[in-house]
């Protein structure tokens, strides 16, 4: 019987605190500077900002967001970014990208980029700058080892928050379209029974899923 | 008892790392030029020492290697024509236009451990010299380039150091290929041959 309560109880505080796991806030927000459309014959590259000495944009980020844009309704081609960097080498490297829309121009007026942008049909270049930062870490886990086995004990969370800008220049009319800030927080928890539980907050796939959402619109023009 | 003996006396050897990486062709115009590429045994061996904070041998990073695959992927795309000669002297008979010979300088390491940031960071120093097919000076000028690659979970030390070294390489490649004819002295020379860059 107390078996079976003690189990009760474990399954109790593993679903509550899924609950709270799952607890994770997006708020997104777009701001639009021009009118947009894509073509079918048209691409979107994604291009993660590594410019910042204190963080980068992961590619994995990027790479999510792009691979979203490609599915479901109103999808559009995405060309990947390492595919787009090493063919366009030197001009996107972190030192040599453009940072403003005016150094996108002086670029194109170069011929071998701007052969190479019709190559890949790209009409929007996505600039995605951003990161994920954990805070409020809390909490402790102690683990032993033994002759007669191991296990592990405590309880630990944090607070995860993901920050990312998306923006959109018109390879066309060489301006800046708009910028989409996509913000999602959550908290996780890591409680440890003898064996750790993780149970993460998904900010970043949220944060990735609703920015590729909002783009795909953004850049179809609906 | 052996095996732990064993883990212990490796985990205090130095672990040696070799950069690999593949580095793209440069996209840019190339120069009417036949130019010798010479990579000296200095470059060729180039190989830098991270010792720990007690003074023990910690990283042996081996990047001529990778210097000179670089290089060889560089060097094609900015002139007409390159070859890789031996010697200084073996280009003055191969008539060639003008002799590159890169040098590294400095080569300076970062890791998380010390520097308490959550990037591993590489900055390499070269000195670049560009001589005559006589050996005669034409330029000579300094290139710094860096890279750095966040921390991950699943990833080891050494292949941080890899990553964050082969992002320097493409720094290299991508500040020399768009700065070489930028250069004063090299543009001068160039403009002496009626090269306009």
């Amino acid at each position: 019987m107390n078996t079976e309560i003690k189990s009760m109880f474990r399954l109790g505080v593993s679903l509550t605190l899924f609950a709270l796991a799952s607890c994770t806030s997006t708020t997104v927000d777009e701001f639009r500077q021009g009118e947009t459309g894509i073509e079918s014959d048209e691409s979107v590259v994604i291009l993660g900002r590594r410019q910042a000495s204190d963080y980068e944009t992961r590619s994995e980020f990027v790479e999510c967001v792009g691979d979203r844009m490609t599915r479901g309704e109103n999808a559009v081609s995405v060309i990947p970014e390492q595919e787009f960097i090493d063919a366009m080498f030197p001009w996107f490297e972190p030192r040599t990208a453009p940072l403003r829309t005016r150094d996108l121009e002086q670029l194109m007026a170069e011929d071998v980029v701007a052969n190479k942008m019709n190559e890949f049909g790209v009409r929007y270049i996505v600039w995605v700058d951003g990161h994920t930062e954990t805070t409020d870490r809390a909490g402790s886990i102690s683990c032993t080892i033994g002759p007669g086995g191991g296990g592990c004990f405590g309880f630990g969370t944090w607070e995860d928050d993901a920050n990312f800008d998306a923006r959109v220049w018109d390879v066309g009319s060489l301006t800046n379209v708009g910028t989409i800030n996509t913000d999602a927080s959550g908290q996780s928890y890591l409680p440890a029974l003898v064996v750790p539980i993780p149970l993460i907050a998904r900010v970043e796939a949220n944060a990735c899923s609703r920015l590729a959402s909002q783009l795909k619109e953004f850049v179809v023009g609906s | 008892m052996l095996a732990a003996l064993l883990f212990l006396v490796t985990g205090c050897g130095v672990s040696n790392v070799v950069i690999e990486g593949d580095f793209p062709t440069p996209n840019v115009s190339p120069l009417p030029l036949t130019v010798a590429v010479y990579y000296d045994d200095a470059l060729r061996d180039f190989a830098y020492i991270e010792y720990s904070e007690t003074g023990q041998e910690e990283y042996n990073i081996a990047s001529g290697v990778s210097h000179i695959s670089l290089f060889n992927a560089v060097l094609p795309a900015m002139f007409s024509n390159v070859v890789v000669v031996n010697s200084l002297e073996e280009a003055e008979s191969r008539g060639v236009d003008a002799v590159f010979a890169p040098a590294i300088e400095e080569f300076q390491l970062a890791l998380p451990a010390k520097t308490k940031l959550d990037v591993f960071e590489v900055w390499v120093k070269y000195n670049m010299r560009l001589l005559s097919a006589e050996g005669e000076y034409i330029a000579d000028w300094v290139l710094t380039s860096y890279g750095k690659t966040p921390t991950e979970t699943f990833r080891s030390v050494e292949a941080a150091i890899n990553e964050a070294a082969v992002i320097a390489l493409r720094d290299l490649a991508s500040s020399f290929s768009l700065s070489f004819a930028q250069v004063p002295e090299v543009r001068d020379w160039l403009n002496g041959r009626g090269i306009r860059s």
